[in-house]
């Protein structure tokens, strides 16, 4: 039978028999390959075609040489860079003839006929010369280049009228709408809404009763002066950043590896938040804060574990092939920077240039050799260990770099020996010296840390594979943004404090617009472009272009002061308006796009547990230091430890809970917590089922009822109604009104007569209180 | 009902319901039923793009790679050159380089079964005797030679991004049809390689995540749902939620109508009943002790996947859009005679049970059941008497609504290594699946971070062969 004649040809080919037939390019291709292309190729890529699928004929060496869609088919001389030939040995998602494979050697006698130099008979052309890469510079089209995110940001003026120069920009459109604006909230609710804005938290009733009370003007801006300075500013909006970095304690993509020193990384942006670090600043630190060294060498710690931000990301390792592995980090590397930083998704230009947005794949892979040449890992190779830097300084650094050497060599002989031929006493002393090792690594303490790696420019994949290569994209950033002509970044760089520099540089276009919309978003509830992650074609346009432009200009004034920017925006009429959903307004514009009302926000998955310990007055303060036990290269999925529920028995906030990917605390899922995978600068505000569960029968919620039962009575002493007082003003800052307080009180008795038991009717009042829509729910 | 919309992701609960044009006003809590099906949301039951063939699916997953040379592929030529060199190149990736050796038959004898001939190990007696319903597919492949991606290629699609799994795929094209129960829920599932990635809903809305019944290490008859409450407090549960409807009420006759703080106070009623009917649908005491028997019950080495099986009956009967059973422990490096037998005894009855049962109910012509692993395994040994993972050619079978029963589909080479003949890829059976249950697998889309996902991405073919 064919087949079996045919393995012995390719048996042949691996003990490297000659084979005397087919010397000859000539032979080779009449007898081998020209047969093989007619019977098993021309279908589709043949004379009878038209222009082939894809784009590709193969009765021709200008047409394999030209290519299709994918690019040229093969590269004479190299089979190994040829995409016909991984596309037959079916290794990459190009697998060709798509659903029956061919034969051994019919696979041999084409990659010969490659690696030979491709003859073909009649070609004019020298077969070696390699095609020319697209010449694809320039030649955006006007609507692209005339996209509303890519040009300069301006400086509008402020329409007249309006107390703040932001109500100017919105009541002018509002006005041409004929729009009333809802009314100004009332002080309660205002007090309620920016305590939760900045803190996650709710006021104590004694803050909201000072705040009632005080009549002065300033009285607002007193709240907002004193919840910007409070360390609690920095557990909330740190947080927001998180999601924007994708921060996880655990690796979660197929091993669920810990990353035992992430929370130096979380407590920088706890940090960088509560001391207001200048936004451009916070940037280049958590981009290239290793090599950056403008704040002197007593800020190289807070440079190093800034860069966490690069190494946090979900990793696949155990990916068999390193090229592909370390392209892949990088990839995951410079999805997160450009979702982040540009609202721009630059890595769907990997395959081929993007579909929306005039990216270039040659773009992609000029940013991605930014990450290729940054040091991520120790080695690429299945479970690749991830890189740290010693923080006591470089002597201590070289030490740890030396111990990295030899863990790595140990752990990669104990995961890949021979189980049947390897002696055991071998494997008993591999083992031993890979504890010993894994010891001292333990006592350095380290930021997981990038750092340069071996500098290199890379070609374009074509179809994102590196088997592959097209031409050369050296490093540089996207010409729609930056322009055709960019000065070269040198061999001694990777190109991450470029990036930094022109990320930051004055007039970028996206920088200080993408952040100034985040942070409105975060207040608001909406930004002034909808999709905050989003600025490229397929997003939302802004709502208010000129407003956006207006913030964006006095971010940046600001010395990049993202407090300054909250007072501006919380001080504007727009944003202390009520929220009123059944306005006059609501016909026109129900999805409040002008900005006539307030949004209401349901309080996020941090909030809600964080709100729930504080009423019940268990709230525990302490802030920063390392939450997770577990140490570095512990796989979180064996024996099922990232379930226990041990790991989340604390009462401090939210934001020090460990954060494990593909096995998120379940309180924080249950809510709708940003997925930890992907930078994300939009939660979602579902309205399930199973959230109802857990109001109704979690522990979380079953302790806080009971807790704040217990606190009330201690508080408010034995009679009914100053209880039920205390209860309103705690969990809902305002009092209880007379018949709201009389229908509690037959609930009780209810409750009572069926229990037999008055406190767990308490208990039942307070479970009430805290799963009710007024409690979760931020007019 | 709606047809399939496209959601955006973020789209706000308020935007939805106004798109779905569901204002209820002032009226909606005087008529919970009709908020009810408001709080559905993302559940409520869609048409399909076409008439299906399969309403529902269960999924049984063989977590680490059965070997398929030794159970569904016979392979009389690796017996014959055993001990010899592999005659033809390895693949240019494989996972342990270092432990690889020579040819290793198979130590387990087959026999051809039912009128359909199909071929069968020795390690599978009771699926032998049902082989007539299966469609063997012989040339699956996928493409990643590791755990954790091959684990999400089946399971997502991907094996390189976080992506929604095929069932939240599904309860996302079709909604559920029974709103007192999860629509997508995976019994005992593992939590290593790749974990709750392999059913979440990645970018979906949340409401298609699977729920999980149970973990890796939870036998199954310990497994329970989440935050399910405590039937003794049922009645003053009762009186909390009559309560929270009050309190509800008095804030909305001073705010005016509110259909999302409506719609939220029906997710309370809705919980309310669902605790009290998923625990009851989970529950097999009113089986009868044929049925019990059936799926191996009666006996301990059957017990915990028999359970499983049963459980997944239950659930697919009472309207559940995709359930998983999950054996894990099929990743056999070495002593693979023992430890593949020793597996097999556990799931085999479990399996035959599962599919006689659906069938003498009438169910098996509107359920899809799928039996397979990530991968197959290599006809070469490691470690002297394992094998390697393998997932250029491997074998997976289907069963039930819509596919063609007793064939067997597509061939590897004569040692097992590659598939050779009418391949299918994960990609394929992902679109074939999809076609059975009504879905054009690329309609099926959802935007999200600038473009259009689906779960065969750019890929899949439907695999018309298997169709019936």
């Amino acid at each position: 039978m064919a087949l079996r004649a045919a393995l012995r040809l390719a048996a042949a080919f691996v003990v490297a028999l000659p084979i005397p037939c087919l010397a000859q390019g000539s032979e080779l291709f009449e007898k081998r390959v020209r047969p093989i292309l007619a019977n098993r190729c021309f279908a589709c890529h043949g004379p009878h075609a038209g222009e082939g699928q894809a784009g590709l004929r193969l009765d021709s060496l200008d047409g394999m040489l030209r290519g299709g869609r994918s690019g040229p088919a093969i590269v004479p001389g190299h089979a190994s860079r040829s995409l016909l030939i991984h596309a037959i040995n079916h290794d990459t998602s190009l697998q060709m003839p798509p659903k029956a494979k061919l034969s051994i050697a019919e696979v041999v006698a084409l990659t010969r006929w490659v690696d030979e130099g491709a003859y073909w008979p009649d070609a004019s052309r020298s077969a070696t010369k390699l095609p020319q890469a697209p010449a694809a510079e320039g030649g955006f089209s006007e609507a692209e280049r005339s996209h509303w995110a890519f040009q300069p940001v301006r400086d509008p003026k402020a329409p007249a009228g309006g107390p703040t120069a932001i109500d100017a920009f919105i009541l002018s459109r509002l006005e041409a709408k004929g729009l009333e604006p809802a009314p100004k909230a009332d002080k309660r609710t205002l007090i309620r809404r920016a305590t939760m804005d900045l803190h996650g938290l709710l006021p104590t009733p004694t803050q909201v009763r000072d705040f009632v009370e005080d009549e002065s003007p300033a009285a607002f801006e007193r709240v907002v002066d004193r919840l910007l300075a409070s360390p609690r500013y920095g557990e909330r909006w740190g947080r927001h950043w998180l999601d924007v970095a994708r921060y996880a304690d655990s690796n979660g993509m197929d091993d669920n590896i810990v990353h035992g020193d992430a929370w130096r990384y979380r407590d920088y942006v706890v940090r960088a938040f509560n001391q207001d670090k200048p936004y451009d600043r916070f940037i280049t630190e958590q981009l290239a804060g290793d090599v950056v060294t403008d704040w002197g060498a007593e800020n190289r710690s807070e440079g190093l574990i800034a860069t966490g931000f690069l190494m946090l990301g979900p990793k696949m390792v155990g990916e068999d092939d390193p090229v592909k592995q370390k392209l892949d980090f990088a990839d995951e590397q410079l999805a997160t920077t450009s979702r982040a930083f540009l609202a721009l998704s630059v890595d769907c230009a990997r395959c081929h240039d993007h579909k929306f947005d005039p990216i270039r794949s040659s773009d992609y892979y000029s940013m991605l050799g930014m990450f290729t040449s940054t040091k991520t890992v120790l080695t690429y190779r299945v479970t690749s260990k991830l890189n740290a830097t010693a923080l006591a300084g470089p002597d201590e650094d070289r030490r740890l770099s030396e111990i990295e050497r030899r863990f790595d060599y140990h752990s990669d002989f104990v995961t890949n020996y021979n189980r049947a031929t390897t002696p055991q006493l071998v494997v008993d002393a591999q083992r031993e010296a890979l504890e010993d090792a894994l010891e001292e690594y333990f006592e350095i303490p380290k930021a997981m840390a990038v750092a340069e790696g071996d500098v290199e420019d890379l070609p374009v994949m074509i179809r994102g594979s590196h088997l592959t290569p097209g031409a050369l994209a050296p490093r540089r950033f996207p010409a729609i943004l930056a322009g055709e002509t960019q000065p070269p970044i040198g061999r001694q760089s990777s190109g991450r404090r470029e990036l930094a520099a022109w990320l930051t540089r004055a007039g970028h276009p996206l920088t200080a617009r993408v952040m100034a919309n985040r942070i409105w978003k975060w207040h608001v509830g909406e930004g002034i472009v909808r999709t905050t992650d989003n600025f490229g074609t397929l997003g939302d346009r802004p709502d208010h272009p000129e407003l956006l432009d207006w913030l964006a200009t006095r971010f940046a004034e600001d010395q990049w002061s993202i407090k300054s920017l909250h007072r501006r925006i919380m001080l504007s009429s727009a944003y202390q308006r009520s929220f009123s959903p059944n306005g006059p307004a609501s016909e026109i514009d129900p999805e409040n796009r002008l900005l006539w009302r307030a949004h209401r926000q349901r309080m996020d998955a941090e909030a809600i547990r964080d709100t729930l310990l504080e009423v019940s007055g268990e709230l525990d303060p302490s802030m920063g230091g390392k939450t997770l036990r577990h140490r570095n290269f512990t796989n979180l999925n064996a024996n099922a430890l990232s379930r226990d529920p041990s790991l989340y028995e604390t009462r401090r906030r939210s934001v020090y809970l460990p954060v494990l990917r593909s096995a998120l605390f379940e309180v924080l899922a249950a809510f709708d917590f940003a997925s930890p995978s992907t930078s994300n600068g939009r939660r979602g505000s579902t309205m399930v089922a199973p959230q109802a569960l857990f109001m109704m029968n979690s522990r979380l919620v079953e302790e806080a009822s009971r807790q704040l039962a217990e606190r009330l009575a201690n508080e408010a002493g034995d009679e009914d109604p100053r209880r039920i007082q205390l209860a309103y003003e705690i969990a809902y800052s305002r009092p209880a009104d007379e018949k709201e307080a009389d229908s509690w009180k037959a609930f009780l008795d209810r409750y009572e007569s069926a229990s037999g038991d008055r406190k767990a009717a308490w208990r039942g009042l307070c479970r009430v209180l805290l799963s009710s829509n007024e409690f979760l729910y931020l007019q | 009902m709606p047809a399939i919309p496209h959601f955006r992701d973020g789209c706000s609960r308020r935007e939805a319901l106004h798109r779905m044009g569901a204002g209820f006003g002032s009226l909606a809590l005087s008529s919970l039923l009709a908020e009810e099906s408001a709080a559905k949301g993302p559940l409520a039951v869609r048409q399909p793009h076409f008439p299906p063939k399969a309403k529902r699916v269960i999924m049984l997953f063989m977590f680490g790679g059965p070997s398929h040379i030794d159970t569904f592929d016979p392979k009389p030529i690796l017996n014959r050159d055993s001990g010899k060199p592999l005659p033809f190149a390895k693949p240019r990736i494989i996972s342990f380089p270092r432990r690889g050796g020579n040819l290793i038959g198979s130590p387990f004898e087959f026999k051809r079964h039912g009128q359909s001939g199909a071929e069968v190990s020795e390690l599978f007696p009771h699926v032998a005797g049902i082989v007539d319903e299966l469609a063997i597919v012989r040339s699956m492949h996928c493409t990643n030679p590791r755990h954790g991606g091959a684990v999400l290629e089946w399971h997502t699609g991907s094996d390189t991004f976080i992506r929604p799994a095929m069932g939240s795929w599904l309860t996302y094209g079709l909604g559920s049809e029974n709103q007192n129960v999860p629509g997508y829920i995976t019994i005992c599932q593992a939590l290593a390689e790749g974990g709750a990635n392999n059913f979440g809903s990645a970018f979906l809305p949340a409401a298609h995540q699977g729920t999980p019944l149970g973990y890796g290490n939870v036998k199954a008859v310990d497994a329970q749902f989440p935050f399910i409450g405590d039937a003794s407090r049922t009645s003053l549960q009762r009186l909390e939620l009559d309560m929270l409807s009050d309190i509800s009420r008095r804030q909305l006759d001073r705010s005016g109508p509110d259909s999302e703080l409506e719609s939220r106070i029906a997710t309370f009623e809705l919980a309310f009943r669902m605790q009290t009917e998923a625990p009851e649908i989970q529950r097999i005491d009113g089986e009868s002790e044929t049925t019990k028997k059936l799926y191996g019950l009666d006996d301990p080495v059957t017990e915990d996947f028999g359970r499983q099986c049963l459980m997944a009956r239950r659930f697919s009967e009472s309207g559940v859009r995709f359930v998983q059973c999950n054996s894990n422990g099929w990743d056999h490096h070495f002593d693979l005679k023992n430890l593949l037998t020793q597996m097999c005894a556990k799931v085999d009855k479990p399996i035959a049970g599962l599919i006689r049962d659906l069938r003498s109910r009438g169910l098996l012509d509107e359920t899809l059941v799928i039996w397979g692993g990530e991968f197959g395994r290599t006809p070469t040994a490691e470690n002297a008497n394992g094998r390697d993972h393998n997932p250029h050619g491997f074998t997976m079978w289907m069963a039930g609504g819509g596919v063609k029963p007793g064939i067997t589909f597509g061939q590897t080479d004569e040692y097992g290594y590659y598939g050779i003949e009418n391949k299918v890829h994960f990609h394929d059976l992902h679109a074939t699946i999809l076609h059975l249950m009504g879905l054009d697998h690329t309609k099926l889309t959802f935007r999200h971070a600038g473009r259009d996902f689906r779960l065969t991405d750019v890929h899949g073919e439907i695999i018309r062969g298997l169709l019936a």
